[in-house]
């Protein structure tokens, strides 16, 4: 089981629409995926036509692994199975607070109840708590989308710095360009100048700023399916590759 | 991710509405049907598959067993005229292990078929339950066979679609039944049909019956034997008319002498045409077994001899196929079944008349003491003659116990057969060492010059087989000898004397 976040400090900037293609990407390569919406305003399960959990309130999402699976469900597609968020969500950080060992109850709580899976996808919300130091700590990778302007660069960079300050290991950082409209000089300045100070950091892959990305919402599924050669679909398709490519430690 | 789908099936065809109707807050997305196909229902001669509720079915190369529990497997390949253990490896071949080796499959009926996929969707489309449809249809009726996959978190969709099916289904889901609905005029075969005796009816009553019942089990075979499906059509054939043969030599005075002489003759000369082709079958179905028997430096011989079985085999097919199907051949059976429609015909003997259940104890206790007394003397000096006789002493006992077995009871009936069927295995085995040598020796000389002289590798490879299995024959000597002895146990003496020997005997 590996464990890949998607993850801004900065909202916005496409981490669902990742979340949901990255997932597609997976189940359609052959892997087990379990895509898990830590966003109360549940979007990726929207996606997938999933409703929100009813069951998994408050603080059973850390503590009740039996009530955790229970509220998986299937998606239409093979191979990927949703948890879908619901409103308590947004208060995860005070259950936290309240428990012991308190940075590394998601990890605790996947593990125990994502085990079949062979990737679990986290769709994190944009803030920096306790839960997204959970998410730094239980998530193999990490996936920051980051549009090329200057607000989303600083995001970037208060994310490394954290990173830093928290001795948390940045080789788990995996930023890509998103939202790209090529035809805008500042989004290519701000590509090329990131790329020179973040070498290590940045993937190739870049998602343009496309009509079909937000026609997902419409069709409610995931690029690929309503339009599987646009650019938006082999954009994601590539950053699968990379991602796959780079691999990802197994654990 | 691994949830077990569950099935149906359904009488008639599937309505789609009534279903969609039945399932409330949801609505049922179908797939356009498949076109038709053509498939053909798959089942040997005997139909194995029909009897344990279970349905084989090929169409455009793939094939698909409807297991008696619903589940369906399925398979590429193509299975019409194959042996089950000849199919590539697969799901279907895996569920098919306990099918007869001896048996191919054969198509014992078609039709169309039609397969479509189905959704049920919630009221944002999302899918909570997925199915499958397939219809098969033939001139006769039609069928339904429905999966049902759940999926993770929607078990209660689930729940309401297989409760609707049920209903639906009505508890129609025998297989016979199904099987009935496609294929009503397709009438099982039975190799050893159960036949019904009084112990008051006349003997030659019974005789007419076993006689009438196995021409027909014969004639049952012809078809099979001409397309050369398997090698079991010959052999049921033979063994049909062998039965006839028996009623009509050990049923000694129920008709008269003259006609039981015209029929005995009859009927051997029947199966004397056939005789060739069932050993040249035995020999090619045993073909592993010679080539185990000597070491690898003489299997070159062993290739030749088998390669001559086989064309030899070709002709007599040949020779076969032109007999079976001739307008003379038709006419002689058509004369015999008409001949034992009823006992009109027939002439009586003197034991016409006797009682099933007197005439079958006189007979059964007579050869019973034939086979005990001969079976006593022999001693491992007594020449191999004896016990070939007693050989055909304990199959004319077994022929006249299973004959007449309905008038008797079961369970006594059983507790004695059965160590006389184990003495008659040995026996079996010993006859066919010593056939097998006798055949060996023929086809050495057939295969010689004029100077006699045979190919180095084939008379080696002959020869080793004599030796093996003269030395087989050997021990299975002493065996016959063994197993008699626990046939002729106090036990099993008491049981005959009390079931079939009576004062008047």
């Amino acid at each position: 089981m590996k464990i890949i976040a998607c993850y801004s400090n900065k909202g916005g900037v496409g981490k669902t629409a990742t979340s949901v293609n990255l997932a597609y990407a997976y189940a359609q390569a052959g892997y087990t995926v379990l895509l898990c919406d830590l966003d109360q305003q549940g979007a990726a399960g929207f996606y997938f036509r999933v409703k929100p959990s009813k069951k998994l309130t408050d603080a059973r999402f850390f503590e009740d692994v039996s009530r955790f699976t229970k509220s998986i469900r299937a998606s239409d597609f093979d191979g990927l199975d949703v948890l879908p968020a619901n409103l308590t969500f947004r208060d995860f950080d005070v259950f936290l607070s309240r428990m012991r060992n308190k940075r590394s109850r998601l990890k605790k709580a996947l593990v125990a109840a994502g085990s079949d899976y062979d990737v679990i996808i986290l769709d994190c919300p944009p803030n920096f708590s306790t839960l997204s130091e959970n998410v730094f700590r239980a998530a193999d990778q990490i996936v920051v989308p980051v549009i090329p302007t200057t607000l989303s660069e600083r995001s970037l960079a208060q994310l490394v710095a954290f990173f830093d300050e928290q001795k948390l290991p940045k080789k788990k950082l995996r930023a890509f360009f998103s939202m790209v409209q090529r035809r805008k000089t500042l989004h290519l300045e701000t590509i090329e100048k990131m790329r020179k100070q973040y070498k290590k950091r940045i993937l190739e892959a870049e998602v343009p700023f496309a009509a079909d990305i937000e026609r997902m919402g419409e069709n409610r599924a995931p690029v690929s399916i309503f339009a599987g050669r646009s650019d938006a679909s082999v954009a994601y398709q590539a950053l699968f590759d990379e991602l796959e490519k780079r691999g990802v430690p197994n654990k | 991710m691994g949830r077990k789908p569950r099935f149906f099936a359904l009488p008639g065809n599937f309505d789609q509405d009534k279903f969609s109707g039945m399932l409330k807050g949801f609505t049922v997305a179908f797939e356009s049907s498949t076109a038709a196909r053509s498939f053909d229902l798959l089942d040997c001669h005997d139909q194995t598959l029909r009897a344990k509720g279970r349905l084989l079915i090929e169409s455009e190369r793939t094939l698909q067993l409807l297991k008696s529990d619903g589940s369906v497997l399925v398979q590429d390949g193509s299975g019409t005229g194959q042996f089950v253990q000849d199919l590539p490896d697969g799901p279907v071949r895996a569920g098919l292990k306990s099918f007869p080796k001896l048996r191919a499959l054969m198509p014992v009926g078609s039709g169309t078929v039609k397969a479509k996929n189905f959704a049920v969707l919630d009221d944002l489309q999302k899918t909570q339950v997925r199915g499958s449809v397939l219809s098969l249809s033939t001139g006769h009726g039609k069928v339904t066979f429905l999966t049902v996959q759940s999926m993770r978190g929607y078990k209660r969709a689930f729940l309401d679609v297989c409760s609707a099916l049920e209903c639906m289904a009505g508890g129609a889901s025998e297989k016979e039944e199904l099987f009935q609905r496609l294929l009503p005029d397709t009438i099982p075969y039975v190799a050893k049909p159960e036949i019904k005796l009084g112990k008051q009816q006349p003997s030659i009553e019974v005789a007419v019956e076993i006689v009438r019942t196995y021409l027909e089990v014969a004639r049952q075979n012809e078809a099979g034997i001409v397309a050369d499906i398997d090698t079991e059509f010959l052999h049921d054939y033979r063994v049909s008319l062998r039965r006839v043969r028996s009623v009509l030599s050990l049923f000694k005075g129920v008709f008269s002498t003259e006609q039981t002489t015209a029929l005995k003759h009859e009927f051997s000369n029947l199966m004397a045409l056939t005789g060739r082709m069932r050993d040249l079958d035995v020999y090619l179905l045993e073909k592993d077994i010679y080539f185990n028997l000597i070491p690898a430096n003489l299997h070159h011989g062993v290739n030749a001899m088998f390669a001559q079985f086989a064309k030899e085999r070709n002709r007599e097919l040949t020779t076969l196929n032109r007999r079976f199907r001739s307008a003379a051949y038709d006419r002689q059976m058509t004369q015999l079944v008409r001949l034992f429609a009823d006992t009109k015909g027939l002439e009586t003997g003197s034991n016409a008349d006797r009682g099933a259940y007197d005439y079958a104890c006189a007979l059964i206790w007579k050869r019973y003491r034939k086979v005990c007394k001969r079976a006593r003397g022999i001693t491992p000096k007594t020449p191999d003659e004896a016990v070939h006789e007693l050989r055909i002493d304990c199959k004319k006992l077994r022929y006249l116990m299973e004959f007449f077995a309905p008038l008797f009871d079961k369970g006594e009936f059983k507790s004695i057969i059965k160590p006389l069927k184990i003495m008659q295995e040995s026996l079996g085995l010993f006859n066919d060492y010593s056939v097998q040598q006798e055949a060996l020796l023929e086809f050495v000389a057939t295969q010689s010059d004029a100077q006699n002289r045979t190919n180095a590798q084939l008379a080696m490879a002959v020869g080793g087989l004599i030796a093996v299995l003269d030395q087989r024959q050997k021990t299975e000597r002493d065996r016959v000898i063994a197993n008699f002895q626990h046939f002729d146990s106090s036990k099993i003496q008491t049981l005959f004397r009390t079931l079939f020997r009576h004062k008047e005997n």
